[in-house]
């Protein structure tokens, strides 16, 4: 399906240093035509430096960056078939909304008609219809991403760069854009690209994700496959939670691996099932919180059980989180249930049982 | 209001600051000679020899000259130096900018007496335009505080906008940068032409036999006779003073507003 | 390297940019201000030949003379105690307008405020001191007013032609500059620490000497800069205030200079006063440190 999308942006071994400050550490990777694509990673990760190499603001040290097929060495930012919604919107102060939305026509050869024309549709297109004549300092929050979005989109990039254009909203508003925002990438259907360290907005919005980590991508995968199978233990507690377990690996033949786990006993994983590179710290089991299920009396697991304590509860009104201990491992272990009415919320101390499945887990090498 | 005792102070304190300014309107318009006590008569006849006085109208027009000549010049230089300063980083920045500001916390006589050592040392003749020479030094490191503010509440990425939409370095700079400061630069023209017109020490020591205005007031009061008449032409500068300041301060909150700032009030 | 050569050469155009910017301001302020407080140093040290003339033979004697002599020392003396007074009264009398305004003052009328407090600065700086002799005068306002309304039947000479008339000449005109940096200061205090004061148990006193004060102390040492520099440097004040009789550094600069033609010794003392100037500003400038190295 997505495969079949052509290329529209290739970053090859992509370097960038500020002084000492090495701040893309080759940077290899393809965007492509019309897909929804994150950059995601905590602050600091070279994210927004990636960003900005795409929009023509920041100069690369060494490496090639394309843009549907074209070199992007000594292509000012002006010219490139990109635009950018900054994170502070930068929305001209001194201009009215449609004078904001307008501003980037001026040497466009239409007639003012047809320009003043194009602004309406634009604006129509981002839910703020009739607002052109407002000034643009009077604006909330909410409306002048919209007109940010409004301005960058009536020069029909090819790419659209979201710079976190989400970060300055508030949950309820934040939510709500998401949406309007997957809404409008499918209507106009060229690339866009989101800068965001929030991992939820993430996995919400984009068709594939690139995980940054100090200049680096540690992981460029679809949601999906990031949450549950992630490449490395740093990918994994980055987006969401994860348990591990420390395991031991027995033996390991064809696309079979044996393994020994605390508290889990002999395993028989996928070799897909194993991932990352190895590390100081030896073989782990991960898991996700809602693979484990709590079986309360009466209910048999599907697959495995295994004997557990609980130790901590933490109640969410929709969801129960607890924290327990497998018997013969000292790891807490969190675990989430959805609460259903008549079912009674654990008390810590509470002996019980817990089911999973092998087919769950990962194991990083 | 919570203390009482404060509000009356700070009242006091006004009337503190501005009794002097009020006492030149009422003995300007007094029908005496001498500036005392009891009141004799309302006369306008100081403003009238003020008005025939040929050399005070000499007085004023280099004045004009000097001001309006300094204050363009260094808003011009101020504007240079501002946007470098928040800009560009450059080798010896703290050092350039620390020279430029200096005249602020040097007492204007040694400003005066070391330029005017040199000015005699090369040979240069007194005039107007060492007067010009010596408020422009004075006026810039105010035109720079006012124009660095300006330029640092300005949102870089507002400039990155445009050159995104399509701009380049130049016709960014005319479309949404000079739009943005030209308040800031309204309000330091007018702060530098009213320090220019109000400075004294620079303008007595390197004008040689040009006289400005407050030189020109200056040597008048030697004269008790020219005391009233002085006091009239002060009561004019009062007003044309608080007049200027009123449109300075208009263009700095019309500035705020325009880029979506908080009015943190104040000129300096 | 390829890397580092285009990475340098964005950075040296960077700098250059900026540098290119900046030269016709800074290349003014070499020419007109650094040269010719370079010149009043070299003639510092320079020989007086007589009607004008400097004599280029290095010597110490003129900081001998301009240290050591006793009208020299009484001059600076006085100049130092005059602007110290004026600095102590002006700061004194402006920091409980700057407390009132920032705390008092509801936030849309502070402009209004500021501006009020602003406005007499802006009013001719001679026409104002000479306002002062006029208020002040041994037949001024202040004695006739009341010599007219009966309540004294001699005027008053405590009053007129003396420091004490300079300092408060000097400390009105000094007025805004220091209430602008204490309020400054005392807008930067996050409010919730005053309330957190009380809540721990102390007075609005206490909470005001313990919190509020330590706080805005950054503001009230550039008050103090700020009215100390130019007091100490004034020219007008003695001239008109004192009627010429009790002249300080400015005036003797002056006297020196252009009046005696003596510009070695004029050039010692005014560099003799920037030494004084920059002396205490780094005194002031220590304390300062010390009071944010206080906070954090």
């Amino acid at each position: 399906m997505s495969s079949e999308k052509p290329t529209m942006i290739e970053f090859k071994d992509v370097h960038k240093y500020y002084g000492d400050y090495h701040a893309l550490r080759g940077i290899t990777a393809t965007i492509r035509a019309g897909e929804f694509f994150s950059l995601l990673g905590p602050s600091g990760c070279g994210k927004t430096t990636l960003l900005r190499t795409i929009a023509g603001f920041e100069g690369i040290s060494s490496g090639v960056v394309l843009i549907d097929g074209k070199d992007m060495q000594n292509v000012p930012a002006n010219v490139r078939p990109t635009n950018m919604v900054f994170q502070s919107y930068a929305i001209f102060p001194h201009m009215s909304v449609a004078e904001n939305v307008g501003f980037g026509l001026r040497k466009d050869p239409r007639s003012k008609a047809e320009k003043a024309k194009a602004v309406e549709e634009a604006l129509a297109m981002v839910g703020l219809k009739g607002y052109g004549g407002r000034a643009a300092h009077a604006l909330s929050g909410g409306q002048r991403q919209r007109v940010a979005l409004a301005r960058a989109l009536i020069l029909k990039p090819k790419v659209l760069l979201l710079d976190e254009p989400l970060s300055a909203l508030d949950k309820k508003m934040r939510e709500h854009m998401q949406v309007e925002l997957i809404r409008l990438q499918r209507q106009v259907g060229i690339t866009f690209i989101l800068v965001t360290h929030d991992q939820e907005e993430a996995l919400v919005m984009s068709d594939r994700i690139a995980v940054m980590f100090e200049g680096e991508i540690a992981q460029l995968a679809d949601p999906e496959t990031l949450y549950r199978r992630p490449a490395s233990r740093k990918v994994a507690d980055f987006i969401g939670t994860m348990n591990f377990l420390p395991a031991r690996v027995l033996s390991q033949s064809g696309d079979k691996v044996e393994v020994e786990a605390e508290g889990f006993g002999r395993l028989t994983l996928d070799a897909e099932q194993m991932t990352g590179a190895k590390t100081d710290a030896g073989p782990t089991i991960g898991f996700r919180p809602e693979t484990l299920t709590i079986l309360f009396d009466g209910q048999t697991a599907s697959d495995r059980e295994s004997p557990a304590t609980v130790t901590e509860v933490v109640y969410y009104g929709d969801m129960t989180y607890y924290d327990i201990k497998l018997d013969g491992s000292d790891q807490p272990l969190r675990l989430s249930m959805r609460n259903v009415f008549g079912r009674p919320v654990l008390d810590i101390g509470t002996k019980t049982r817990v089911a999973w499945s092998p087919g769950a887990l990962v194991l990083f090498r | 209001m919570k203390n009482p005792g404060l509000r009356v102070y700070a009242i006091g304190y006004l009337i503190f600051l501005y009794a002097p300014i009020i006492l030149l309107p009422v003995f300007a318009l007094n029908d005496s000679k001498v500036v005392s006590f009891p009141l004799t008569g309302f006369t306008f006849r100081w403003f009238q020899e003020m008005w025939a006085d040929d050399s005070l109208r000499e007085a004023l027009t280099n004045s004009l000259i000097v001001a309006i000549c300094a204050s363009v010049i260094a808003t011009a230089l101020g504007l240079l130096a501002a946007r470098a300063s928040t800009r560009f980083t450059f080798p010896a920045k703290g050092g350039i900018l620390g020279l430029i500001m200096l005249p602020l916390v040097l007492p204007e006589m040694i400003v005066a007496m070391s330029l005017l050592m040199v000015l005699l040392a090369v040979g240069v003749p007194l005039g107007k335009h060492t007067i010009i020479m010596g408020h422009v030094l004075i006026c810039t490191p105010f035109a720079v505080a006012i124009l660095s503010s300006a330029f640092q509440s300005l949102d870089k990425s507002l400039e990155e906008a445009a050159y995104d939409l399509g701009e380049g370095p130049i016709s960014a700079f005319r479309l949404i940068i000079l739009p943005l400061v030209t308040p800031g630069i309204v309000s330091s023209l007018l702060i530098c032409f009213t320090i220019s017109l109000d400075e004294f020490i620079i303008a007595n020591f390197l004008g040689g036999n040009t006289k400005v205005l407050s030189a020109y007031i200056y040597g008048q009061f030697r004269f008790p006779a020219k005391v009233p008449a002085m006091l009239a032409l002060g009561t004019i500068l009062v007003l044309l003073s608080i007049t200027l300041l009123s449109i300075a301060e208009y263009f700095r909150r019309r500035g705020i507003a325009k880029t979506g700032g908080k009015d943190t009030g104040g000129f300096l | 390297m390829e890397n580092t050569s285009l990475f340098g050469r964005i950075r040296q155009s960077e700098a250059a940019s900026g540098l290119l910017l900046v030269s016709p301001t800074a290349i003014y302020a070499i020419l007109l201000l650094f040269a010719p407080l370079a010149t009043v140093l070299v003639y510092s040290v320079m020989t007086d030949a007589g009607a004008g003339k400097i004599e280029w033979v290095f010597t110490l004697q003129n900081y001998v003379e301009v240290w050591t002599g006793k009208v020299y020392r009484a001059i600076m003396f006085r100049s130092l105690v005059v602007s110290m007074a004026v600095t102590l009264c002006t700061v004194l009398l402006a920091y409980p307008i700057a407390y009132f305004v920032s705390f008092h003052v509801a936030a849309s009328k502070k402009s209004l405020w500021l501006f009020l407090i602003t406005i007499p600065f802006w009013t001719s700086y001679v026409i104002r001191v000479f306002l002062w002799k006029v208020i002040l005068g041994y037949n001024g306002v202040i004695n006739s007013g009341l010599m007219s309304l009966g309540i004294i039947s001699e005027p008053l000479q405590a009053i007129n032609y003396n420091a004490g008339a300079m300092v408060m000449t000097l400390a009105h005109a000094y007025a805004p500059f220091a209430i602008l940096p204490i309020f400054v200061a005392l807008e930067k205090i996050d409010r919730s620490l005053l309330e957190a004061g009380q809540d721990l148990g102390e007075t609005k006193l206490m909470t005001f000497w313990r919190v509020t004060l330590p706080l805005s102390m950054t503001g009230v040492i550039a008050a103090v800069l700020i009215v100390f520099i130019p007091t100490i440097g004034d020219y007008v004040t003695p001239d008109l205030i004192g009627g010429g009789k009790i002249p300080m550094i400015a005036n003797m600069i002056e006297v020196k200079m252009l009046k005696q033609n003596e510009k070695a010794i004029g050039s010692a003392i005014a560099v003799t006063a920037m030494l004084i100037v920059a002396l205490v500003s780094i005194v002031f400038l220590i304390l300062n440190r010390r009071f944010l190295k206080g906070q954090k």
